[in-house]
């Protein structure tokens, strides 16, 4: 993926495989010299490798086709339908994709462009498409009031504001069935670039990390609601017991001694947390949902709540042969009555394999990414407090014909987000980037651009937010899939501003 | 006639700023004398023998939740057996009107709810419930209760007016105090299973006389 691929790593990439019984080797370059990847055949290419041995060597989603032919525009098409394929190695099953891929194509645009999304919906129910984290308009946000009928076309036009480069990701949001859709198999990224990248030229790999778990036959099981398991997934959201990077189980990346290389890193499991570490290495986290922070941020583990995403810089400081596992640490965000018992257990994600070349030269981390402006708090026009408690906002389940929350477009508000129950709520506000002021009265340690942010058990969030550009309806949740899904949901309102009274 | 008319209400503008403040200092009594009759069901029903770390009135703690672990209840086998499973801790929480660690974020009608109903009132919706059964009417279809053993389905029985005054006492007359009990333990379905309309009994309770009792002769 992406362009800073450096030549003689073009080809690091090389997917082997054996299809069928006659033990055919097939090695594939999955570098086509440009970061677009014709989507038909990529996903030809996966699902052959769905329907071959479990490939051991991370994979890249397929990238989405730009069929435009003018500068700035990026044109695609992505059609979501039931197809038969494996979601766990070896068992094929009917699931749901975005152009038959799991995870779906990734969007890749840049600061700037114009996007059009033609987009079809070949499922036999009601979806839509949320650009998670895109600053656009509140029609083509694709929240649940915007629903796209089985059968219907929709175009999704928006224009990607510049200073927003970052990772972010798109799935359904159809009332009460992301959960479900996205379980069944429904989720992709999206990377916007910026033509001055700080980290331009290390190369990229993308994690999108997710979960599930399936029925002996390979289906997606789904509790019965009314079952002890359904009771607990309905509180703690649905996690499986099977954990997948970019939709593999355990596979391998690929690092070369010395080697820097950039990580964007996407939670799209409905409800588990991810406290990443990677054994005998320490992390650059570089960046959160809205793109880079100022500088980087030497951690030995990172967490990614739902729907959050996080850039690292992973450097290659083991010897050559060596591996390393990048983990998924045990985190308590449970109410103690449906905590599992298999909390407290670690999980391997994914095994970082150096390659027998001798070690490379790593090149230099800037110092500065990039400037992140702080929103200004001294000029908020109101606080508003929501109370968390499980399920509910302010002790109300949504309604779609209410409005919770009014503000004026261009105005700077607090939203004060007090979590009152033992489990954590990670909060999510549809299309205006926020940043994080304060945890429990205590600073955030730096600034960045947020759409997520993780409220733990009885913690109280500051946040600010300005409501630029876009006026509308918009959507505030608990990004746990049952509990969005279960109504932990409100509807925020962006007026425009009253005419100006003339002297 | 229109002086006159003037002139009247000059008269009885008084009168009626008069009636006014009676009225607002019966309306603010009436609110007081709740708030009272909730103190005194407060005290009377011993509420701080568990939620005020059996501290008087006059302490600080008076309902501020459980004070240390030993004032901790164990529920299920292990209270006869020690180690013994399944094993509940719980702990009365705190009822002050502190935001962060107590009721206050709650509403009055959130409490009364727990009161009436046993419901969590941080896993209920904030609205009237009209029934009392699952699923059947707004009535949660999983409900999620209270721990044992706060004694609601025996205080339940209480008027409505006592189990208002409770909550607006506990919302209004009392101080908030900061401080963090750690969640009661339980089973995943928040003992649903214990709590169902068969085991808990009719509500209201029967007409006197019922079967083992009489009527005075």
């Amino acid at each position: 993926m992406g362009q800073g691929l450096i030549p003689d790593q073009a080809c690091s990439l090389v997917l082997r495989t054996r299809l069928g019984r006659g033990g055919l080797v097939v090695a594939l370059c999955l570098w086509p010299g440009a970061h677009r990847v014709d989507v038909d055949a990529a996903s030809v290419l996966t699902s052959r490798l769905a329907a071959a041995e479990r490939p051991d060597t991370l994979l890249d989603p397929p990238v989405l086709r730009n069929v435009s032919h003018s500068r700035g525009t990026v044109e695609v098409n992505l059609t979501a339908s039931p197809v038969r394929r494996a979601l766990r190695p070896g068992s094929p099953t009917e699931a749901y994709a975005y152009n038959g891929t799991v995870p779906g194509p990734t969007l890749e645009v840049h600061e700037g462009d114009r996007v059009v999304v033609h987009f079809r919906n070949q499922l036999p129910e009601p979806t839509t498409i949320h650009w998670h984290g895109l600053h656009i308009p509140a029609q083509m946000d694709g929240s649940p009031l915007t629903p796209i009928a089985s059968g219907a076309h929709f175009d999704y036009v928006f224009t990607i504001k510049r200073g927003t480069a970052g990772t972010y990701w798109y799935h359904p949001h159809p009332d009460r069935r992301s959960g479900y859709q996205i379980a069944k198999g429904m989720f992709g990224a999206i990377i916007v670039r910026a033509k001055d990248d700080p980290l331009q030229g290390i190369p990229e790999k993308l994690l999108i990390l997710s979960d599930n778990r399936f029925a002996a036959d390979g289906s997606v099981e789904f509790a019965d609601p009314n079952s002890v398991a359904g009771m607990r997934d309905e509180v703690n959201g649905r996690e499986g017991d099977v954990l997948f990077v970019n939709g593999q189980v355990g596979p391998s990346l690929p690092i070369r001694s010395g080697q820097l290389q950039r990580w964007r890193v996407v939670n799209v499991a409905a409800a588990r947390f991810f406290r990443l570490s990677l054994t005998g290495h320490t992390l650059l986290h570089v960046g959160s949902d809205g793109g880079l922070f100022e500088r980087p941020v030497e951690v030995s583990q990172i967490d990614v709540a739902n729907s959050e995403r996080v850039e690292l810089l992973v450097r290659g400081t083991g010897d050559p042969g060596e591996r390393a596992a990048l983990r998924a640490l045990p985190y308590d965000r449970y109410v103690p009555q449906t905590r599992p018992s298999d909390w407290n257990t670690p999980r391997d994600l994914l095994t970082l394999a150096y390659t027998m070349a001798p070690r490379a030269t790593t090149p230099p981390v800037p110092a500065t990414l990039r400037h992140v402006p702080a929103l200004d708090t001294s000029i908020v026009a109101a606080t508003h407090v929501l109370v968390l408690s499980q399920g509910l906002i302010n002790g109300q389940m949504m309604d779609m014909a209410r409005v919770d929350v009014h503000a004026t477009l261009g105005a700077t508000e607090i939203w004060q987000i007090e979590n009152i129950v033992g489990m954590d709520h990670p909060f999510h506000l549809h299309g205006f980037q926020f940043q994080v002021l304060e945890r429990n009265g205590v600073p955030e340690p730096f600034r960045s651009w947020k759409d997520v942010v993780n409220v733990r058990k009885h913690e109280a969030v500051r946040l600010v937010v300005r409501y630029d550009d876009f006026p509308g309806l918009w959507m505030y949740h608990c990004h746990i899939l049952d509990h969005e899904d279960h109504g932990m949901m409100g509807v925020l309102e962006v007026h425009p501003p009253p005419p100006r009274k003339r002297s | 006639m229109k002086r006159s008319s003037a002139s009247v209400s000059r008269t009885i503008a008084p009168v009626v700023a008069l009636l006014v403040l009676v009225a607002g200092v019966a309306r603010s009594q009436t609110a007081r004398d709740t708030i009272l009759q909730g103190r005194e069901l407060v005290i009377n029903h011993a509420c701080a023998g568990c939620h005020g770390g059996l501290s008087p009135v006059a302490e600080v703690k008076w309902l501020a939740g459980m004070q240390a672990p030993l004032q901790e209840f164990y529920v299920g086998p292990c209270a006869v057996t020690p180690g013994a499973t399944p094993c509940f801790k719980t702990r009365a929480r705190n009822l002050t009107p502190d935001n962060a660690t107590g009721i206050g974020r709650f509403t009055e009608r959130q409490i009364f709810n727990a009161l009436r109903f046993g419901l969590r009132p941080g896993e209920t919706p904030d609205v009237t419930i009209t029934s009392h059964t699952p699923g059947v009417g707004n009535f949660p279809a999983n409900p999620r209760y209270l721990a044992p053993p706060m004694p609601w389905p025996e205080w339940r029985y209480m008027s409505d007016r006592e189990l208002w005054a409770i909550a607006a006492y506990l919302k209004r007359g009392l101080k908030p105090v900061s401080n963090k009990v750690p969640d009661s333990e339980g089973p995943p379905d928040f003992w649903a299973s214990e709590y169902t309309p068969e085991k808990l009994g009719p509500y209201p309770f029967p007409r006197f006389p019922a079967e083992f009792e009489q009527a005075p002769k």
